[in-house]
């Protein structure tokens, strides 16, 4: 940022180093070893008096002194001007760091370059002892250079103490100095041998040349075990994070490592043609390819030492868009540009918009990606929606660390998104839309106040549930939505009634087949393990049939297989579920109810992971979106789920992360479901509001679904009240993971902020669906006054599974949901599909939208007036909160 | 001006001044041995229209333009030091062509090798090595000029903003071209007086060679310093005036330089035509001192109220700087030593 950046685009400036200074690395490393190689090779010729060999020694000499002196120089200063101009904020630093070093490695170079000249063009014209000895201050002055040059590259990777204290000598002895300057005394022995073979190979004497051959192949070989174990000493000194970047997290690197692998593996192995006897042609044939995989071997090498120092160019110093760390921190969420000196733009506004995003591209990103070109960004984002991206930029350096964070406002995250996504791949600028939802018509059923002698309470558990609807790829929640049912006898002293009775439920028309319309009956057996019959839930239950009595007083229905799309192609989260109470002996009806079953497919996945959505435009994990989530998880995790998936197993999520919801223990050391999905997410959607739930879950106000619809919403309560921000809501659940020794839990909550909580420490650690937020929270003592001042209820979750709003019973064993409603569309709910849907059952037993009773109501139950708090405290108000039916239209579909 | 977009700079480890004498020290050498193989390239192509044969002294290019490359590191090196911060943003803005120095070296070197190897077995092959050699080394020149004038002129640095691919030139810097022939025309004079200096040292050479060389050497040096002079004024009255003010009479150092600077020339046309060439040589060395300060002068005037190394911050750590002198000690002792094995040897 204090420097312009060369804009090349298209071949990026990292591959014009990597193709410079590999090239440079292979023949400079051949200079240091071949020195070597030539005098010692001169020695054994003049001591054994051998005039074929000292020949071959003085053709050598030529050759080598063209590739190292030529090559290898003007390489050499090639890498000085590339490297200024791809970043020269870091050439800047090691340049005012290293003056003196780099000046000492040019006398070294001079000594060098003397020495070799004089071996060169006196060879065989002068004493032949002199002449190596000349031979050894060429070897000495080279490796010399190599040991200058390697404080400072080893510096790059493992500054060391010099972070803190800024010393020369901190900085040049560094950590991976010793390890790598053997490694690399090392590898420049092998590759010695290497070029040797090639001018052994322009040898016509068969015989000499074959001699030759073994020769050389013991240079190959000799210094293979010091590399190996300075290779892993090397390994063993780099910072941990850089260790993790490498072998774990970043994708990059997993080639360079196979390329350095398998080129080590081809290297050692072609050795052996010249070991043993083998035909000229294959042998010669060899010598090619030997030279070809050992610049491979060096080039897989370097790639990954560049890659372990990302996301820095060096390390713990500089980030590679030349980025300072010190003072970094000043720039999240405040403006890049204005700070950027060489930005054109410095303030983002409408008119330049896209091309801020170009300049913030330009100085944050083309360090390391092109576009169309080496690590193009196109390719790397391809799958990610604009939202996505804005998501992907938050999240950068948070949990892998191997690209530096995006730096900037959030006015210049938005434009640096729509660059990439607009103009780059071309997609629509659209954000995600939503279809227009109409009315749904459904019918109060008729109830006599005065005469019923039943009155049928039916509620879903959770008040919303989601299915994730493509179970061709993965499963987390299936079509399961449960049921519950208390049957209360009116009378002076009203009864739950539980015994010789049946309850059965039955969806309403359109719903019937479930089986037609999603794909989760296919998979049940692979993904749950389960065989069911095409409609039967994963409890045995289907859309209609017979509940079962709990020892609750109340009636269950467990995992009901609904979905919301009907027969006719209609989408309705909110089929409607008719709930008859029946005398066991004689099958007469006691009483019939309907409640709706809240189930969506509208997942919001795609909102970031691209794909579109799944069926009509409207709901549903389009395969593309979750090919891409398994994409990441395998990149990430390090896992086969996208191969597994196209080899035909499919994977339940909970197999792995255990999921109370659906009753999955997981494995050991891996976190939850719900805190994985939340703290991983809480990374790359920060500082939102319920924005960020909604991205996700069906929660839109303009969505398909907009499943928060209880009363709480229209007092403008949102997800946040009760759950906390996502950041707050993941660093409870994460919390909890970490007292329970889940390592992933550290490293996912350690850029995690709490915002309604003062600090990490303050926050309650939680256990997903066994705690969730307690009503009691905000409603103290049943005290309605305490919500007007205290509209939060994060961080105060209920005691445990039995105290949950759903699980919750009054004295009188009467569930709190019974008369409220289900969470999150507590009556008087408003709901879109019809604003009563939710509401059938307190207008139908009480003529108004409300609590079961609310208004004085308490005739529902009790045939006597009743005048206290029975069932809580504070249930009495002098003025009840109600709202008059709305009567629905005869016409549902959806555009 | 535009200093708000000038990079700041990075902390000196020792006092500025130890830099900027070792770069103008060094750039001394790398510009006496660049006129060689650069004008002495030319001079090569020169006699080969005119079918003069082969020489001896050419044989010494690709070495030379080994030492050429090797003492051109450290001023490149004490450049980026003193002047990092405006050096790398030039060469940014013209990027393409600054790389190209790179390959455009390689070519260079290799053709090089090829004229010399080839010259009198495939006449050919040699000539049109010679041809792109010497193309290449007059595009690399015409490139520093252009990174050498650009990276003092921040306000010409706008032209980032219009084209920022880096395929930029300094094409509108008034000084370009005759600070650009200043540089080739001194080449040619050197490389002239080099081949004088290379037969009088000659053991090969026969003394009739040896003087005809020596001659003609000095001849050409003498035109081309002539040329060398009208172009110096050139270059003179092409600097911004209030630049050009100082060396007229304004700054008694400035004027007293290019007062010393002329005379020199007049005293080395003078002994160059009497053939003095040993004395032509030293009034040269010292010439060219003079010069190098003169341009140091000049980048300094240059960027007065810009920038000024001498404000660059010390940290004062000079432990690194003493182990330089003592491995540059080491170092030339070595090369003393390795020179001596060679000749000594030799006699044996």
């Amino acid at each position: 940022m204090n420097y312009p950046v060369w804009e090349i685009t298209s071949t990026g400036g990292g591959l014009l180093i990597a193709i410079i200074a590999i090239a440079h690395v292979f023949i400079a490393h051949l200079a240091v070893g071949g020195g070597l190689f030539l005098v010692l090779t001169e020695m054994k010729a003049f001591r054994a008096n051998d005039n074929q060999l000292m020949d071959y020694v003085k053709r050598h000499t030529w050759f080598f002194l063209l590739l190292t002196m030529v090559f290898g120089g003007i390489t050499g200063v090639g890498i000085w001007f590339i490297i200024s101009l791809v970043n020269p904020a870091a050439t800047s630093s090691l340049i005012h760091n290293f003056v003196f070093g780099w000046a000492t490695e040019w006398v070294f170079f001079i000594g060098e370059i003397t020495a070799l000249l004089i071996y060169h063009y006196r060879f065989g014209k002068m004493d032949t002892k002199a002449h190596i000895r000349i031979g050894w201050l060429y070897f000495i002055f080279a490796w010399l250079s190599l040991f200058v040059i390697n404080g400072i590259i080893g510096f790059m990777l493992t500054p060391g103490k010099w972070i803190t204290t800024q010393n020369f000598w901190h900085g040049f002895f560094n950590p991976s100095f010793l390890p790598s300057l053997i490694f690399r005394t090392g590898i420049a022995f092998t590759i010695a041998g290497v070029f040797g073979l090639v001018t052994a190979a322009f040898t016509k004497d068969r015989n000499f040349q074959k001699r030759l051959y073994r020769y050389c192949a013991k240079w190959i070989y000799l210094p293979v075990i010091v590399v190996i174990l300075s290779g892993f000493y090397y390994v063993y000194t780099i910072p941990e994070s850089a260790f993790h970047n490498i072998f774990k997290y970043n994708p990059a690197s997993v080639t360079y490592i196979r390329l350095f692998f398998w080129a080590s593996i081809l290297v050692v192995t072609l050795g052996l043609l010249f070991v043993w006897q083998a035909p000229s042609k294959i042998q010669n044939t060899g010598v090619l390819l030997i030279l070809v995989f050992a610049f491979a071997w060096m080039w897989g090498f370097e790639y990954t030492r560049e890659i372990a120092r990302k996301p820095y160019v060096i390390y713990d110093y500089i980030y590679s868009n030349s980025v300072p760390k010190e003072g970094s921190d000043l720039l999240y969420n405040n403006s890049f540009l204005a700070h950027a000196r060489w930005a054109n733009i410095k303030e983002v506004n409408n008119e330049n918009f896209k091309e801020a995003g170009h300049e913030l591209f330009v100085l944050q990103c083309l360090a390391c990606h092109t576009i169309g070109g080496y690590n193009d960004i196109i390719a790397r984002t391809e799958h990610l929606t604009e939202r996505g991206l804005e998501a992907k930029l938050t999240g950068l350096g948070k949990i892998n660390k191997y690209m530096p964070p995006f730096w900037g406002s959030q006015d210049e995250k938005e434009a640096l998104s729509a660059y990439i996504v607009r103009d780059l791949h071309g997609k629509d600028a659209v954000k995600p839309g939503y279809a227009i939802v109409e009315e749904a018509y459904y019918q109060i059923p008729s109830y006599d106040k005065i005469n019923e002698e039943y009155v049928l309470l039916v509620w879903n558990d959770l008040g919303m549930h989601c299915i994730s609807d493509n179970d061709k790829y993965f499963s987390f929640l299936p079509p399961a939505n449960t049921l519950w049912a208390q049957l209360i006898k009116r009378g002076e002293k009203p009864e739950i009634v539980n015994d010789n009775v049946v309850i059965e439920y039955e969806v309403e028309d359109g719903y019937r087949n479930p089986q037609d319309h999603v794909d989760f009956w296919e998979y049940a057996e692979k993904v749950y393990g389960a065989k069911l019959e095409p409609g039967t839930g994963l409890a045995g239950k289907m859309v209609y049939g017979e509940m079962d009595p709990t020892i609750n007083n109340a009636f269950v229905a467990h995992m009901i297989p609904v979905t919301p799309y009907q027969d006719n192609g209609v989408f309705n989260p909110y089929p409607l579920f008719t709930v008859t109470a029946k005398d066991k002996n004689t099958g007469a009806v006691l009483v019939s109810t309907k409640t709706v079953a809240p189930t969506s497919t509208e997942m919001g996945c795609r909102n970031c992971h691209g794909g579109g959505w799944k069926v009509n435009n409207y709901s549903g994990v389009a395969d593309k979106t979750a090919m891409n989530i398994l994409a990441v998880h395998d990149r990430i995790s390090g896992t086969t789920l996208l191969e597994d998936a196209l080899n035909g197993q499919p994977r339940l999520c909970q197999s792995c992360h255990m999921d109370p919801a659906v009753g999955a223990p997981g494995r050991k050391n891996i976190m939850n479901f719900s805190s994985s999905m939340h703290g991983f997410h809480a990374n790359y959607l920060t500082g939102m509001q319920d924005d960020a739930c909604n991205l996700c879950h069906p929660g839109s106000p303009r969505g398909n679904t907009t499943c928060f619809r209880g009363r709480h919403k229209l007092m403008g309560l949102n997800c946040i009240s009760c759950h906390g921000n996502l950041e707050d809501h993941a660093l409870a659940l994460l919390k909890n993971e970490e007292l329970c020794y889940k390592p992933s839990a550290t490293k996912i909550r350690a850029n995690l902020k709490p915002r309604m909580a003062d600090s990490y420490a303050m926050i309650q650690p939680r256990i997903p669906w066994l705690q969730e937020p307690d009503c009691l929270g905000c409603h103290r003592d049943f005290d309605i006054k305490q919500f007007k001042h205290r509209p939060n209820a994060f961080n105060d979750w209920a005691a445990g599974f039995n105290a949950l709003y759903r699980n919750r019973t009054d004295q009188q064993g009467v569930m709190c949901v019974a008369c409220h409603g289900s969470p999150h569309a507590v009556y008087f709910a408003t709901n879109k599909y019809g604003i009563d849907r939710d509401n059938i059952q307190p207008i139908m037993y009480q003529g108004v939208s409300g609590t079961i009773g609310t208004n004085m109501n308490c005739s529902i139950c009790h045939t006597t007036e009743m005048k206290h708090n029975g069932h809580h405290r504070n249930m009495v108000k002098n003025k009840s909160v109600f709202r008059e039916p709305v009567i629905p239209k005869p016409i549902a579909y959806i555009k | 001006m535009t200093p708000e977009i000038i990079p700041s700079p990075d902390t000196l480890p020792v006092n500025w001044l130890w830099f900027e004498i070792l770069l103008l020290v060094t750039f001394l050498l790398h510009i006496i041995v660049m006129n060689f193989i650069l004008g002495g390239s030319i001079l090569t192509i020169f006699d080969s229209f005119r079918k003069k044969s082969f020489k001896d002294e050419v044989m010494t290019i690709p070495t030379l333009i080994a030492l050429t490359i090797n003492f051109g590191i450290p001023p490149l090196l004490f450049v980026q030091v003193l002047y990092g911060n405006l050096f790398y943003t030039s060469s940014v803005i013209m990027a393409v062509p600054w790389i190209l120095v790179i390959p455009f070296l390689l070519i260079a070197y290799y053709g090089a090798y090829i004229y010399v190897k080839k010259n009198g077995k495939a006449h050919n092959l040699a000539q049109i090595s010679l041809y792109i050699s010497t193309a290449v080394l007059l595009v690399i020149a015409f490139i520093y000029v252009n990174n050498n004038t650009l990276m003092l002129d921040p306000a010409r640095w706008s032209m980032y903003f219009e084209n920022p691919a880096g395929t930029n030139l300094n094409w509108g810097e008034p000084t370009l071209f005759p600070r650009y022939l200043h540089f080739i025309i001194g080449a040619i004079s050197i490389a002239a007086l080099g081949k004088a200096l290379y037969y009088h040292f000659s053991r090969k050479a026969d003394r009739d060679t040896k003087e005809k060389q020596i001659t003609s050497g000095l001849k050409t040096f003498g035109y081309m310093t002539i040329v060398q002079i009208i172009i110096g004024v050139w270059f003179l009255i092409s600097l911004p005036t209030k630049i050009m003010m100082l060396f007229m009479g304004q700054n008694i150092v400035y004027t007293i330089l290019l007062i010393l600077g002329i005379t020199l020339a007049l005293i080395t046309l003078y002994s160059a035509f009497t053939k003095k060439l040993v004395f032509t040589v030293i009034t040269t060395i010292v010439l060219l001192l003079t010069m190098v300060l003169m341009r140091d002068l000049l980048r300094h005037a240059y960027l007065e109220g810009i920038f000024n190394p001498a404000d660059m911050v010390v940290t004062g750590k000079y432990s690194s700087l003493i182990l330089f002198l003592v491995s540059f000690a080491i170092g030339l002792y070595s090369i003393y030593y390795m020179v001596k094995l060679m000749y000594k040897t030799k006699t044996q």
